[in-house]
């Protein structure tokens, strides 16, 4: 009988392994042992990672909620809203909760991404060499405010229904490129099941894919700049 | 089978050795620069090596930072030694604590404020309702109110956007030339932020105002709050 060998040299047999390939040990070194000034302990500096928190909450949840969420708006009442009223407020077990958590989430996270955008703007940390990454932060701040625009119609009550109408209007009315912009967003003549279907597009595919691009080039420039310097 | 001897071979238990027992033969260390990075001392560093039983959750926490490459020369690269201190776990260590805190507050909310996110009838066409925005846009619908649409929808919102993502240039032109009218010996002004600390302040009671105008069931000018 072969004597079986020990965890541990099983687990050094697989990291070798792993490091002939790529340095993980080294990046694992890089990345945990690195030297943080002591300044960057004030409490002021965790807003970006709580907002980073509520965006990877938002992300799970959202994939739940995809799971029985129905983008159909047709007929009275539309699939979509029984999809919500019914199937997830009230059969799915739980459901209830994290649909709460997604919207309670999204109201906080746009409260967090305006305490981390005053902390940024009191300390001047938007100052040289990071304008780059305050203009990243901005388009992403712009991105999460158009996740909660698109996410706003997709229960598919008549509140969403007519605010996302106004809504609608109000860029059509934009000069030059408004009629474009709004007529591709609305997909048909009337604001209907066209409408939703776009908007549970953006919702669910593109801006989901924008967020998680912008947010790596966001921390990748913040780990070259390291964290700016207080007041 | 007859092993060639004085070629380094990987053994079952990864070690690179010579002689018999070889699985296969041995393939070169892809090194990679690390450039001028300073890390902390092992000395400073927890216990926790390649060989550890927690080590694969080390390389879970780390695999953000590995998707990230190595970072180049830092800032806390050149500070003295006691004014830094190790990423893991000194400074990673409040953000579970965060994580949990921020996950209780959020589903404490969904369990105990149910009436925010109650739907209303299934949409239809036919029935026409006072349309309300989200709370962070009602400062926009109220400002809708305000004066000439095309300015009030487009052109005050277009340069709110444009001057927030140009703030780092405006504040840099803004900032020295108000230095220098003001004679201050340098700028930025180290321990303030006058100009960014008034712009955000007004700006702020502009939003705040406008979204507690939306809320109250008050007429200024003639224009309503919260009933048209």
């Amino acid at each position: 009988m072969a004597i079986l060998p020990h965890p541990r040299q099983i687990q050094m047999a697989v990291v070798d392994w792993l490091d002939q390939r790529f340095p993980f040990t080294q990046s694992v070194d890089e990345a945990l042992y690195q030297r943080v000034p002591n300044f960057a302990n004030a409490f002021y500096y965790c807003f970006g990672g709580m907002v980073f928190v509520l965006i990877v909450l938002q992300l799970v949840t959202g994939v739940l909620l995809a799971i029985y969420y129905v983008p159909d708006a047709a007929g009275n009442p539309a699939p979509a809203y029984t999809s919500v009223q019914t199937t997830i407020m009230k059969d799915v077990s739980l459901g209830w909760l994290i649909r709460g958590v997604h919207f309670w989430g999204a109201n906080l996270l746009v409260v967090m991404i305006v305490v981390h955008m005053a902390r940024v703007f009191w300390t001047g940390s938007y100052r040289a060499p990071r304008e780059l990454n305050w203009m990243v932060g901005v388009v992403l701040l712009l991105v999460v405010l158009f996740f909660s625009l698109t996410g706003y119609l997709l229960p598919w009550d008549t509140k969403a229904y007519w605010a996302t109408s106004v809504t609608l209007q109000v860029m059509r009315g934009a000069p030059v490129v408004g009629g474009l912009i709004a007529s591709i967003l609305q997909g048909s003549s009337t604001l209907g099941p066209q409408t939703l279907q776009r908007f549970f597009d953006i919702h669910v595919f593109i801006l989901p894919a924008l967020v998680l691009l912008f947010m790596y080039i966001h921390f990748r420039l913040i780990r070259r700049h390291g964290i700016s310097e207080p007041l | 089978m007859k092993e060639r001897a004085g070629i380094l071979v990987t053994q079952w238990d990864g070690y690179l050795r010579e002689g018999p027992g070889a699985v296969t033969t041995a393939v070169p260390i892809v090194e990679v620069e690390s450039g001028e990075h300073v890390l902390e001392p092992p000395s400073k560093r927890m216990q926790i090596g390649p060989d550890h039983i927690l080590y694969p959750i080390l390389i879970g926490l780390a695999l953000f930072p590995i998707l990230m490459g190595a970072s180049g020369h830092h800032l806390a690269d050149d500070l003295p030694e006691d004014e830094t201190h190790p990423f893991f776990p000194d400074h990673f260590w409040p953000y579970p604590v965060i994580m949990a805190m921020m996950l209780f507050t959020v589903g404490l909310l969904a369990a105990l404020v149910q009436q925010n996110m109650q739907l209303g009838p299934s949409a239809d066409p036919r029935t026409v309702v006072n349309p309300r925005p989200d709370w962070y846009f009602l400062w926009l619908f109220q400002f809708l109110k305000v004066g000439n649409e095309i300015i009030t929808a487009y052109v005050i919102p277009a340069i709110i956007v444009i001057g927030l993502l140009l703030w780092p240039f405006i504040d840099q032109a803004l900032g020295s030339r108000l230095a220098r009218r003001l004679h201050w010996p340098w700028w930025p002004v180290p321990g303030r932020n006058v100009i960014t600390g008034t712009a955000w302040v007004l700006f702020m009671t502009f939003l705040v105002a406008f979204t507690f105008w939306a809320i109250v069931p008050v007429t200024i000018f003639g224009i309503g709050g919260s009933t048209t």
